[in-house]
């Protein structure tokens, strides 16, 4: 709450700074809210006056060829509908002047992010001259233009080593972001995909089908409930059994009586080295209705005994394929997959226990379960506590196990599912890559990306805060 | 010197970054595109005018050179090559061409041809199923007089001859609206039985009954996929029952009625329930069954075309093939129909040079290109005369593949059938539903309709 505050208070001290350069400020200043690079000459600073000055003419420059162009069309997305005549002399097509929705939405958001920075660097560059107007008043030194670049790999070389990589977050993490949260508000699909059609504005109503208000499949939120609910259960199971079984292989692996302690290490890691896709897509096929792993449990009579008793209605185990037995296998399939990680990272964590503490505990007569769970296991928590909550995050959108081991595979018995597009092994990342892959429904996948996003965002604030408050960090420092 | 490394270490950072974002990049492609369309378009005006007095028929030779690309599937590269040289020196007299020819499976072509139409190859091959969302996606370039005039004045031949060259189902399959979209290549995407003639009799694989019957008896089973609506749906053809496409997209379907020839689509999955019980059924997931052909614990397979290279190492000098079978459909027994399927060749609608691109697919997909196709890769041609050839007519699957022709029909459908129809074949086929629980099949059967039948979002 109190960083809350403090953030707030900044934003408003910014613009209260603001308010006062304007206002206390001389001709230099106020000029400079019209002409960037005023200030700097009033200053005799005229190289940076010329930067500013291009700067601004650069600005100017863009949004007149491009960001005012298409801005304009950002509240109709585009009103020109593409129409071609073909020229049977040069045997070529010829277009018309057609808007493309998309583009227009693209090129609206960049426009709107240099806008957004053009604005900070407006009011930044007033405060700045006005600072350098009052460092002039009481006679201070003024920075030649060297001396400022000099200060940028210096006193605030932080600024120029971060000006890259938030640049490149802007571009590529910041833009499609918000390119992807306006898709959520129109009817991008299948039915208006750009450049042969338009697509427009639709407000709520995305959101609204999502959570069952009159969807366009009357199963939508029956599938999206239970695809949340599988995907909750999911990342919960996957995240604690791949967490402990990590731990409990490296504290096997570096226990008092293995013996060739490197060859098992190396044989768990073999699993990470071999690509995902190419594990994965094996045990598919070895657990397929008709495969190896069926045969040989036919041949033994398992498929048989667990046929009489009623547990399969088939004359096969449909490990991959039936609700229930895909779940579980799902995340048994995961803890192979995930467990040398885990073992990895405990691993190191267990190297780094204080040994006073052990042998001390084994001199007070604890038995090895009381130094497990009173003194190791504390001790891996702490420093792995907000690990585990990035790797729940992680399984939430764990999007190859489930989709390698049941696209195209796994095939729904149940109806209301299937009307959705939803099959019960999705979680909520497969179902949208199904909408979008499959059925080119951007619109509702933006919708679904959103609420995902949501959920992870919620639950790492909460659960960062519980575990990182509970554990208090840098209680094992010494 | 730290300094100076971290600064290195942003900027690798960044990079990376980079790499990620290839997405956005694509989008930027689409502009630049959109910009040259733009130019192209001037540039034609002021072609057109400088030769205004030229008459349309006029081929007139161009110093230009026409950049072309041509998607087809992995194994259709050498083929896709040897035609388009031929093409190129066929057309030597009028342009000078540069052909690319890219990798792009049939199946696939619409998903990737979607994503980025305007960044797509301006001639590809494509599944006949696909057409509908092409066309909708504005992504094909429509067949018209315009075409017609252009086909004329290069190749001597007009739109209505090459309707007429081929057979009627493949034209009909790349017509939508009464306007022809593509070029057919092929018309072997079909399914049919094989059957290893040394464990089955011809009488055997005449009806499901006692194909079954017989199978069991030599211990051995019967391979076909249900879990999928292009293959399940052919009980429903056989039974009079149809599916169809709406103005919107939408798809309609009567299953859940009575059909045509009066018999319910209760019945109908009462006829599959009674197939599927039998354990000489094996029910594959959509593309095992070759892998189920070639296990040898197969006597017969439902399957189509692709598969007869498999069918042929299983079954040895038993292979053989023909129609598929009847099932017994409320005391009657009913020939099973089938999905009659073409392979096409369209053209993107934002290509730069539409003329030569259609030139181009209508040269890949005549007489000369089928019978090459075939002797290259036994591809079924739908190209009448290439039809009639000694070769076609003596390949067992081929000719399977014409006996089932008479029960096959034209599957048109809508993306919102698949996954309705999928869950509804494997309900069928894990024995979900009591064949004597009238009410729960036919609450089925309405569930399935009222998904098909979804509004396109």
């Amino acid at each position: 709450m109190n960083k809350l505050k403090s953030g707030l208070g900044a934003v408003g001290q910014f613009f209260a700074d603001f308010g006062h350069a304007v206002a206390d400020g001389d001709i230099f200043v106020k000029l400079s809210l019209v002409w960037f690079g005023a200030g700097y000459l009033g200053r005799k600073q005229y190289v940076k006056s010329l930067i500013m000055t291009i700067y601004e003419a650069a600005l100017v420059a863009y949004f007149a060829l491009v960001g005012i162009p298409y801005l304009s069309d950002f509240g109709t997305l585009g009103t020109v509908q593409q129409e071609y005549v073909f020229n049977i002399v040069t045997m070529k097509n010829e277009y018309n002047d057609y808007d493309n929705s998309f583009t227009i939405l693209l090129f609206s958001v960049v426009s709107l992010v240099i806008l957004v920075f053009a604005i900070y660097i407006w009011i930044y560059n007033v405060k700045n001259v006005y600072r350098l107007q009052q460092q002039a008043a009481v006679g201070k030194h003024v920075n030649s233009f060297l001396e400022d670049v000099h200060d940028y790999i210096n006193g605030k070389f932080y600024v120029t080593l971060l000006a890259l990589p938030v640049t490149g977050v802007v571009l590529f993490t910041v833009v499609p972001l918000f390119v992807m949260i306006f898709v959520a508000f129109t009817n991008y699909d299948q039915n208006h995909m750009p450049p042969s059609s338009l697509f427009d504005w639709v407000g709520l109503s995305n959101f609204i089908k999502l959570f069952g208000g009159g969807g366009i499949t009357d199963t939508f939120g029956y599938a999206f409930v239970r695809v949340l609910g599988w995907t909750l259960v999911w990342s919960f199971f996957a995240t604690l059994t791949t967490y402990f079984g990590g731990i409990l292989m490296a504290l096997l692996v570096n226990g008092k009586t293995t013996i060739a302690k490197p060859m098992w290490r190396v044989l768990f890691m073999i699993t990470i080295a071999v690509p995902q896709f190419v594990s994965l897509l094996l045990v598919r096929n070895f657990f397929a209705d008709n495969g190896i792993m069926n045969t040989i449990l036919s041949n033994l009579g398992v498929t048989g005994f667990l046929h009489n008793i009623g547990l399969i209605s088939n004359n096969y185990i449909p490990f991959l394929t039936a609700p229930g037995w895909a779940h579980v296998m799902i995340i048994l399939i995961n803890i192979w997959i995930g467990v040398p990680y885990q073992m990895l990272i405990a691993n190191g964590v267990l190297t780094n226990i204080p040994s006073e503490q052990l042998e001390s505990a084994a001199i007070d007569g604890a038995n090895s379960w009381q130094i497990f769970r009173s003194i190791t296991m504390p001790y891996v928590f702490s420093v792995t506590g907000p690990a585990l909550v990035t790797d729940f995050v992680k399984n939430i959108n764990n999007f190859n196990v489930i989709y390698l081991l049941t696209a195209d595979f796994y095939v729904t018995t149940n109806q209301a599912m299937a009307n959705s597009q939803a099959k019960e092994t999705d979680l909520l990342v497969t179902w949208l890559f199904t909408l979008t892959q499959d059925y080119y429904n951007y619109k509702m996948a933006a919708a679904i990306g959103i609420i995902i996003f949501i959920i992870c965002a919620l639950f790492t604030l909460i659960a960062f805060n519980r575990v990182v408050a509970r554990t208090g960090e840098g209680d094992f420092a010494q | 010197m730290k300094k100076l490394l971290a600064l290195i270490l942003a900027l690798a950072m960044t990079l990376s970054l980079a790499a990620c974002g290839s997405s956005s990049s694509g989008s930027s492609d689409t502009t630049s595109d959109t910009s040259a369309a733009a130019a192209d378009t001037s540039a034609a005006d002021t072609t057109a005018d400088d030769t205004a007095d030229d008459t349309t028929t006029a081929a007139a030779s161009t110093d230009e050179v026409i950049s072309l690309t041509v998607w087809g599937a992995e194994e259709d590269q050498d083929y896709l090559a040897e035609r388009v040289e031929a093409f190129e020196e066929a057309y030597a007299d009028y342009a000078t061409f540069d052909i690319q020819i890219g990798v792009e499976s049939e199946s696939t072509a619409k998903d990737t041809v979607l994503t980025d139409i305007e960044a797509a190859a301006d001639v590809f091959a494509f599944a006949d199923d696909q057409l509908v969302s092409l066309v909708n996606a504005g992504a094909l370039l429509a067949l018209d007089d315009n075409m017609s005039a252009v086909l004329e004045a290069y190749a001597d031949k007009t739109l209505d001859d090459v309707k007429d060259a081929n057979v009627e189902v493949s034209i009909e399959a790349a017509t939508y609206n009464d306007t022809l979209y593509a070029f057919p290549t092929s018309a072997d995407n079909g399914f049919f039985l094989f059957y290893d003639s040394s464990v089955l009799s011809e009488e055997d694989v005449s009806s499901w009954d006692s194909l079954l019957a017989a199978a069991e008896e030599a211990g051995m089973q019967v391979a076909m996929t249900m879990s999928s609506g292009w293959y399940n749906a052919g009980f429903f053809y056989g039974a009079g029952f149809t599916t169809g496409l709406n103005d919107d997209g939408t798809t309609s379907i009567g299953w859940d009625g009575t059909s045509s020839l009066g018999y319910a689509g209760v019945d109908v999955v009462k006829g599959m329930l009674s197939i599927t019980s039998s354990s000489a059924f094996l029910a594959c997931a959509d593309g095992d069954v070759s892998n189920q052909i070639a296990s040898g614990n197969i006597c017969a397979a439902v399957s189509g075309t692709w598969d007869a290279e498999a069918a042929q190492a299983a079954f040895g000098d038993g292979y053989a093939a023909t129609k598929l079978p009847t099932f017994t459909c409320a005391g009657d027994q009913v020939q099973m129909g089938s999905v009659a399927g073409c392979k096409l060749m369209g053209v993107n609608a934002y290509c730069d040079n539409a003329g030569w691109a259609v030139l181009l697919a209508e040269f890949l997909t005549n007489e000369e290109s089928q019978t090459r196709h075939f002797e290259l890769r036994e591809i079924g041609p739908s190209n009448i005369n290439a039809q009639s050839s000694d070769e076609v007519a003596s390949n067992v699957a081929l000719n399977a593949l014409a006996e089932q022709s008479e029960y096959a029909t034209i599957q048109s459908v809508g993306d919102k059938y698949w996954d309705p129809t999928a869950t509804f074949g494997e309900i069928i086929a894990q024995q979900q539903l009591d064949a004597d629980d009238d009410d729960a099949i036919q609450a089925a059967l309405d569930d399935l309709v009222s998904g098909v039948t979804a509004a396109i979002e």
